[in-house]
């Protein structure tokens, strides 16, 4: 008894370090990832045509005089080798500065910090839609019969496949234009809200769906199915209890990434619904080279997905026991 | 060109006149439910702008278009213009020019002030100046508009003696402009960054709150008492407030006018356009042509294949763009054969040098040497293909144009050039732009002068600014030209400076460096609800001091 007590505290010593280099490890990457967002974005900036100081002065194709020029050069370090640049901006960055943006004179920071909420907002109510139209479509299009099986997977196709733009302009002339339903440009209210949050949720729901009425499929034929069945357990309690779990895995891995999926749809949408965000913020801050914001707004994104994936990796092991026992 | 009061109280009479007619048009447009309203004060209006959000509210930082709209309602100037292009009295009463042209006196209305107290007086005009020269202050359109001054001098309360380097016949019109707006001392003392967010003028409304990428709120100024020449009534604005949203989808745009979210938007599409203005719609349009050069393509005569003028004649005689701008504009615009708008004064137009005849291109293809063709039908010289390069800003040329750009590559083709259509950001435009990677493009010019012939067509200006911007991107440079350009903005004699320039756009006809298409038109749609809005004539800026809404 008392070497099983001893072997129990080995044990967790051992759990707590390698959990303390997973954790180590998981910040790692972390900071690997955001190092690397900020120099591609960075670089990137720099090898397209565009000329920046001409951001801090009015914008592309500005008069700017010789002397203002040379103003902006110098106090942006402009006129300094390209790695000296990128060298001076990493040292910033690593100091929590994000610096202040060229063509908005504030700092990066406020800027986002008023943008942020709304692309926020966005993307958890974009993403509970998605998984509630998701989880609705593949519970219902495999209650069996071919064709629903059939008109939920051509749904999701569909939806799958449908490019934001073109959905939000369709939606717009639907049930603005013509029905008068919705406003076409949104607000926080919850009317504003409905369009831009389909727009973005009916092509999640088409992936998500996909690979969610997929693991579905494959759980329904599952022996643990087959047990439950022989317990007695209804339908009902197959389904939601045992299957939809299952069934919800994939679509949990697939969470985190949707979540940068959903910020990129945010740049089309918030641009035609005419909502201020961080897409927009980024749209415009790229068109004109303000490279402090560009990179701030990446970084933002950036910590997001990594959050993200790291959030959907702990929900993951709540929802699939197997996954805790087996690592931990 | 000196203001002599008489002449001046019957221009006024004849723009009252004009704008009334103006306004009982548009009446009659609207439809029957329409009866001749009394205006009603108070209510909110919301304009929905396409053109972007400013990054600073003010026009003397940077000055273009977007700081040009949302900041005449706020800040005045100096002088207006109306229909005809005429100078016409706002915050100064004349501007009368010095024997030898090398200062001018403009005299100032006496008794009006900024929102913040300050005297709107000939210290403030100096200070205005001085702000907008300083290079602190980043300005691009103001300094460039203030070229010649080289000082304000007070010479009493309401005179202000702009001081010349050398005669500039431009100055008022210049002054005209809202990117010279006069703006408070007070308010310019606080720093780049407090002005950015709220200037402070002396118009009908004041910058009251900015919330970034929402709106920009405007609120009616109580004391208002400086309409410009031109206004239907004196004394406050109807409108409380003003809600400046940015918008930039246009279909979004006209689906928000159409729903009642706005009540006026710019930048229509064509399609929008007409749709506004069927009956039983309950909108309407106002239109205006923005004033400087019209919509044209320049054809960079520095480099080949255009450096050769057989082959710019022979472009120009097979680009067919008329039936392209009958289908695609559905009648909303009208070709022009003008390298200046139909708004600005002094165009010429010379319709003969643009007739469209394949038979002749395809001659002086052949007798320039471009005698071969490829395996694709494109013409070649030396084995090499004539290809003609074509960046296109996709925030400056609309869907409409960029399919009528399509229809030139297909029309031109059947000649034999290969015309290659770069879709580009601005930034990158402007790149390509700056080191003349391009045969082909279609530049967009404001200006409210005819002077803008010399910015783009003066040999000078091919020597690229600082910034890497050259105005002549057609790459022009006949001494003549030159000559005549120059001296018509030194001339404050009207008919020399009609033949003068007239002159210097019969060369750049003759030579092929440029392809009018249409006038660059302001649309404007309103809701039925919105009465009494106009155009400033000077950038065709939708004006608000005279707007009221019914509810």
């Amino acid at each position: 008894m008392r070497g099983g007590a001893l072997r129990g505290g080995a044990l967790r010593g051992g759990a707590l370090r390698v959990g303390a280099l997973r954790v180590a490890a998981a910040l790692g990457g972390a900071v690997f990832v955001l190092w690397a967002a900020a120099t591609l974005t960075f670089f990137g900036l720099r090898l397209i045509p565009g000329d920046p100081a001409q951001a801090v002065l009015g914008g592309p194709g500005s008069q700017a005089s010789a002397e203002a020029l040379a103003a902006v050069r110098t106090e942006y370090g402009f006129d300094q080798p390209i790695w000296v640049q990128y060298l001076r901006y990493l040292g910033r960055l690593v100091s929590g500065d994000l610096g202040s943006s060229y063509s908005q004179r504030q700092s990066v920071a406020s800027i986002i910090g008023s943008q942020i909420g709304g692309t926020l907002l966005l993307a958890v109510l974009a993403l509970t839609v998605a998984w509630l139209l998701a989880l609705g479509l593949a519970v219902w299009s495999t209650r069996g019969g071919r064709v629903a099986a059939a008109v939920g997977s051509g749904l999701e196709i569909v939806a799958a496949a449908v490019p934001h733009f073109w959905l939000a302009t369709v939606l717009v002339l639907v049930f603005s234009t013509t029905l008068r339903w919705f406003p076409a440009v949104s607000t926080d209210a919850p009317a504003g809200l409905v369009l831009p949050v389909l727009t973005l949720a009916l092509p999640l729901a088409g992936f998500l769906g996909q690979v969610m009425r997929e693991s579905v499929l494959d759980a329904l034929e599952a022996p643990f199915v087959l047990s439950a069945r022989a317990r007695g357990e209804g339908e009902a309690g197959v389904r939601w209890r045992h299957v939809l779990r299952h069934g919800a895995l994939p679509g949990i891995a697939l969470s985190g990434w949707a979540f940068g999926w959903l910020i990129s749809g945010a740049v089309v949408v918030e641009t035609i619904f005419a909502r201020p965000g961080l897409g927009r913020t980024l749209l415009n801050a790229v068109q004109l080279r303000d490279v402090p914001l560009v990179i701030g707004v990446v970084l933002v994104v950036a910590v997001g997905y990594v959050a993200m994936t790291l959030l959907t990796d702990v929900v993951s092991r709540i929802a699939d026991p197997r996954l805790a026992g087996v690592r931990a | 060109m000196p203001l002599r009061h008489r002449s001046l109280a019957l221009s006024l009479a004849g723009l009252a006149t004009a704008s009334a007619l103006l306004l009982a048009g548009c009446s009659a447009d609207a439809g029957p439910s329409d009866t001749p309203a009394t205006p009603v004060a108070g209510g909110t209006l919301t304009y929905a702008t396409g053109f972007g959000e400013p990054t600073c509210l003010d026009p003397h930082v940077g000055g273009n278009m977007p700081q040009a709209l949302v900041g005449t309602n706020v800040l005045e100037s100096l002088f207006s213009q109306d229909e005809t292009g005429a100078i016409v009295p706002w915050l100064a009463e004349s501007g009368v020019a010095a024997e030898d042209g090398l200062s001018w006196d403009v005299t100032l209305r006496d008794g009006i002030a900024f929102t913040d107290g300050t005297p709107m007086d000939a210290a403030a005009v100096a200070a205005n100046v001085a702000h907008m020269k300083d290079p602190e202050t980043a300005s691009s359109t103001a300094i460039l508009a203030l070229g010649k001054v080289s000082s304000v001098e007070v010479v009493s309360p309401t005179v202000a003696r702009f001081v010349l380097s050398e005669p500039d016949s431009a100055l008022l019109e210049s002054l005209a402009q809202t990117w010279l707006a006069m703006e408070s001392p007070a308010g310019l003392e606080r720093g780049m960054g407090a002005n950015c967010e709220a200037p402070i003028g002396t118009g009908p409304f004041v910058f009251s709150e900015w919330v970034k990428q929402d709106h920009v709120t405007l609120t009616r100024n109580d004391d208002w008492t400086s309409a410009p020449a031109g206004a239907t009534h004196e004394g406050p604005a109807y409108l409380d407030t003003i809600e400046w949203r940015f918008i930039p989808d246009p279909a979004t745009r006209f689906a928000a006018l159409q729903s009642g979210e706005v009540d006026v938007i710019d930048e229509m599409q064509p399609d929008n356009v007409v749709a506004a203005t069927a009956d039983g719609s309950g909108l309407d349009v106002l239109t205006g042509a923005l004033p400087g050069a019209s919509i044209r393509l320049e054809l960079n005569s520095g480099y080949a294949p255009f450096d050769d003028e057989s082959v710019r004649k022979a472009f120009i005689a097979a680009a067919d763009v008329n039936p392209g701008i009958q289908s695609l504009f559905f009648g909303t615009v009208e070709r022009s054969y003008s390298v200046l708008s139909s708004s600005t004064p002094f165009g010429a137009s010379f319709e003969d040098d643009y007739a469209i005849d394949a038979d002749r291109a395809n001659q002086l293809l052949d007798e320039a040497g471009w005698t071969s063709r490829d395996s694709e039908g494109y013409r070649t010289k030396d084995g090499e293909r004539l290809t003609v390069d074509f960046p296109v800003s996709t925030n400056q040329s609309i869907p409409a144009e960029v399919s009528l750009f399509e229809q030139i590559q297909a029309t031109t083709k059947a000649v034999g050039f290969d015309v290659e259509l770069h879709p580009m950001d601005l930034s990158s435009w402007y790149a390509a732009l700056g080191s003349w990677d391009f045969d082909l493009t279609s530049a967009i010019y404001t200006k409210n002068s005819p002077d803008v012939l010399r910015i783009l067509y003066d040999s000078e200006n091919i020597i690229p600014a600082p910034s890497g911007y050259h105005p002549n991107n057609a790459h022009v440079s006949i001494p003549e030209l030159d000559d005549a350009v120059t001296a018509a903005g030194q001339t404050t004699d009207p008919d020399e400076r009609a033949a003068l320039y007239e002159k210097a756009q019969q060369l750049l006809a003759d030579g092929a460096y440029v392809l009018p298409l249409y006038d660059h038109l302001q649309k404007i749609g309103y809701g039925d609800r919105v009465q009494g809005l106009s155009l400033l004539p000077t950038l065709q800026i939708p004006y608000f001091g005279d707007t009221w809404v019914s509810e």
